[in-house]
């Protein structure tokens, strides 16, 4: 290594650390609020760079707030920061940010996952603190299984999308993460509304949240390939249930593996429009080379900007939807999502919520995930993509520890009932002792 | 000769399709805000009016409506795109399959959709050091795009459709009548193959476009050569169409639904609207009801409307020629002075042409109280004096006039004549001669 630490250069990162860790004792104190809160870095504020992970978006600062700050603001909440993430949310353990790699707060060798995992990080450390986060394909669910804190994904539409910096658009939703349902109960409903800015949060309706649950349904395809620490803990939480007089259903969901391509095919399709927008110039990384053609000016930003995953994906996503690939990719994934939705339905009839493992294994270790492959690390999501699919809500919640790492479960409930999954939530976190990180001083 | 047209039109709401920004700038990138400049975390939310106004040129171009609409994103990377995608719609469309007749000749209509605009770019400086600037006023302007059948047979008939369609449509929605309100894509083929001129603005232009692409494409043929599928564009300075760069004849903009803005019903909206009558739809039916010239009938409204509405009301009392050589002749000399007239001297009119036609007015007074009622300051007069007391006129007159009085008394009834003379020239037009013509007469004979 040839960096030596100076000690000025020292001094001055353990004062910042101080100030930091003095504010986040008591930040109510420092700026006033009745509440405080954080913000994944795709969520647009005014006085905040928005990045999204995205070296392209350096130095950015919106125009306006995202409508879930503006909300969290207007009912007292204080903004205490931004959030690191995969970027743009593509990837599962927050390992795809230009700006440093989140470590878990159990375990500073493993991630966080992602892509909210700033989100869950902070929402883990910080006492009676609410994170917003944002689900596209299981961002929200797969880091609070990892850090040990419950996450709510609401229901696609629930929440204004307006300030959210776009992923995939028919599959973004904002959510909320934090030490305990409690606080979600709490903010879910400031959040939580119709918004003219966001015509796919105008046709819903109000949010309820009584909900029961008698009977969970377990589909068989979730019990397989998980390791043996998730499968124990879940079989436990599941007696657990039984106990508590819970009926625990076992249901067959064969489309469930059809999941993560059609997710990859559709969210890539629309990440490879969105992210068009970023050429270098109007906001954001500027090119200055003016006297390129256009084809070269914006090609230079985005080859130099764009991260790896954020790369593979926009080729993805454009090879997708190409005349003579598109009816065959993007127009079949569009078929094969409605008939997984056909079958969250089916089972519902007879269940309150589908419940499974979040993850399939606890927070990998960075160097575990170094050696995975694209293809592997996607994988890992099958259990978070379905419901993210069909744009249910769902709840990832603590649900048992193997060798002090925290292991999650998800519940999803038909579409609009996310007074099921906090119910649900409520009851289990009656009984459950939750263990959260001690971090050294 | 198959010519067949995709036209653009900007619709004249007052803001944009998907933001609040107002469609009518001036300084450059003065009517802007973050969802027509595509910045992150923005989204398009759709202005009602303009999808009205597009739903009511579909029905009003005979075409199936679609119930359920969604958009589409058009990916190509061009600098005045701000989010390098265009909203448009690509399977899905207003309507379908409808027609617009040029005179007797059905056009038929394949698909009307909405969309927006992008930006402009403008080139400047001398040549070999321009710059582009890029204006992103028009970014989000709504736009119809209608797709005729190529059922065009000539650039002639291509422009009269155009200058049809746009008589109509300003009626219909009120788009301004200005050249680069209508910007067009041309598709022609004389052989087997199509060339596409792309983006011509204007009526003229696109005539004059597809006629020097025809002389060429004829040319190429006459010594054997092959006319090469392409997009070419045409170079209004030189009045030649030029081929387009390679890149635009491989385009393949990988449309995929527009998620933010989920679907709409329209066909509820459509079946509640009614199309009102637009000009040339009026001209077919005033020349079948009131038996005129196709001719004579475009020229009376595209005129004026109401001089329309006028020819209609008179032709009722008198009949289609009757009305039609008073309306073309002395009314329209008159019109600009005879419209803004709103007190109802229309009704004059009618009862004017109308004594006129039964014989109690003699056509050259008729032609004079219009003259009257159209010119300057006599209108002043009858304005100023709808109470004008004809009976206690015509007393008065009489009285100053005993001479008068002798004479009738003696049996010639034409002395009266002096006497109507003077009202008439004393009421400017106001009661018809007959009307004055009786009462005189009838206040005369009283002092017999």
């Amino acid at each position: 290594m040839s960096f030596f630490p100076s000690a000025a250069w020292l001094k001055e990162l353990d004062e910042k650390h101080q100030l930091f860790t003095e504010r986040l004792e008591d930040p109510l104190a420092f700026e006033g609020g009745q509440f405080h809160f954080s913000a994944k870095d795709n969520l647009c504020a005014r006085d905040f760079q928005a990045r999204a992970g995205s070296l392209i978006l350096k130095g950015y600062r919106p125009p306006f707030d995202a409508t879930p700050i503006k909300r969290l603001r207007e009912n007292g909440g204080l903004l205490l920061g931004k959030t690191n993430m995969d970027e743009y949310g593509f990837g599962s353990f927050s390992t795809n940010s230009a700006y440093g790699i989140p470590r878990n707060p159990f375990d500073i060798e493993r991630c966080c996952g992602g892509s909210s995992g700033g989100a869950a990080a902070t929402a883990s450390l910080i006492r009676d603190h609410v994170a917003l986060g944002v689900s596209t394909g299981g961002s929200i669910s797969c880091p609070s299984s990892f850090c040990g804190v419950v996450g709510l994904t609401p229901t696609y539409g629930r929440v204004s999308r307006w300030g959210l910096i776009d992923y995939g658009n028919s599959l973004d939703k904002v959510g909320l993460i934090s030490r305990t349902v409690r606080d979600i109960e709490q903010y879910l409903p400031v959040i939580a509304g119709p918004d003219h800015r966001d015509p796919t949060s105008q046709v819903q309706p109000p949010l309820d949240l009584r909900g029961e649950v008698r009977t969970v349904g377990v589909p068989e395809e979730a019990r397989t390939g998980l390791s043996p620490e998730v499968a124990g803990a879940f079989e436990e939480a599941l007696r657990d249930l039984q106990r508590s007089g819970i009926v625990v259903r076992e249901v067959r969901m064969p489309s469930l593996r059809f999941a993560i391509s059609t997710y990859y095919i559709l969210a890539t399709s629309e990440a490879s429009t969105n992210l068009a927008r970023y050429c270098g110039m109007r906001f954001g990384a500027m090119n200055e080379n003016f006297d390129q053609g256009f084809n070269d000016f914006f090609s230079d930003t985005r080859s130099r900007d764009f991260g790896t995953e954020a790369k593979r994906r926009i080729l993805l996503g454009t090879f997708s939807r190409m005349v003579g690939f598109r009816n065959k990719y993007y127009v079949k994934a569009l078929q094969v999502r409605k008939q997984i939705i056909r079958d969250y339905q089916k089972v519902m009839e007879d269940c309150d919520v589908v419940l499974t493992p979040t993850m399939p294994f606890v927070a990998p270790r960075f160097d575990e995930i170094e050696r995975m492959k694209p293809l592997e690390m996607y994988q890992a999501d099958y259990l978070t993509c379905p419901p993210n699919l069909t744009g249910m809500p769902h709840l990832s919640i603590p649900c048992g520890y193997a060798h002090g790492m925290p292991i999650g479960m998800q519940a999803v409930a038909p579409h609009w009932q996310e007074g099921t999954l906090l119910s649900f939530a409520r009851s289990w976190e009656g009984s459950f002792h939750y263990r959260f990180p001690e971090v050294a001083e | 000769m198959k010519i067949g047209l995709e036209i653009h039109v900007q619709l004249p709401t007052r803001s944009k399709l998907f933001c609040g920004c107002s469609t009518g700038g001036d300084a450059p990138n003065s009517m802007v805000c973050p969802v027509c400049l595509g910045f992150p975390g923005s989204r398009p939310f759709l202005n009602r009016r303009a999808l009205e106004m597009g739903v009511l040129i579909t029905k009003f171009l005979n075409c199936k409506i679609t119930d359920r609409i969604w958009f589409s994103r058009k990916t190509y990377f061009y600098p005045d795109l701000p989010k390098n995608f265009q909203i448009t719609q690509y399977e899905s469309a207003l309507g379908f399959d409808g027609h617009f007749m040029v005179g007797e000749k059905r056009i038929g209509i394949w698909r009307v959709h909405l969309e927006e605009d992008p930006g402009r770019v403008k080139r400047v400086g001398r040549a070999g050091e321009e710059v582009s600037l890029i204006d992103y006023n028009r970014s989000g302007v709504p736009l119809v795009e209608i797709v005729t059948a190529p059922d065009l047979s000539s650039p002639a008939e291509a422009r009269d459709f155009l200058t049809d369609l746009i008589i109509e449509l300003r009626r219909l929605i009120g788009v301004s009548g200005e050249e680069q309100t209508m910007r067009v894509d041309a598709n022609i083929s004389i052989g087997e193959d199509r060339v596409e001129i792309k983006n011509i603005t204007g009526l003229k232009n696109v005539e004059k476009g597809l006629k020097s692409e025809v002389t060429r494409q004829t040319k190429l043929l006459a010594v054997g050569k092959r006319i090469v599928r392409e997009t070419r564009h045409y170079d209004e300075s030189r009045g030649v169409t030029l081929p387009g760069r390679e890149k635009e004849q491989e385009a393949d903009y990988g449309y995929i639904g527009e998620p933010d803005l989920g679907t709409y019903r329209i066909g509820p909206l459509a079946e509640s609207m009614v199309v009102p009558e637009t000009p040339l739809v009026r001209a077919q039916r005033m020349q079948k009801e009131h038996g005129i010239s196709a001719q004579a009938a475009r020229q009376i409204v595209l005129t004026d409307w109401e001089l329309a509405d006028l020819f209609e009301s008179l032709s009722r009392r008198v009949g289609g020629d009757t009305a039609m050589s008073w309306t073309m002749g002395p009314i329209s000399s008159g019109w600009k002075v005879l419209k803004a007239n709103t007190d109802g001297s229309w009704k004059k009119v009618t009862d004017i042409v109308e004594a006129v036609s039964e014989g109690s007015m003699s056509d050259s007074e008729g032609r004079l109280r219009i003259a009257a009622l159209s010119g300057g300051h006599e209108i002043e007069g009858i304005n100023n004096g709808p109470s004008t007391d004809l009976d206690g006129l015509i007393v008065r007159l009489v009285d100053q006039h005993p001479e008068v009085v002798k004479d009738f008394k003696k049996g010639n009834e034409k002395a009266a004549n002096f006497l109507i003379g003077q009202v008439m020239k004393e009421t400017r037009g106001q009661f018809a001669s007959k009307v004055i013509a009786e009462k005189m007469k009838r206040e005369l004979g009283k002092r017999v």
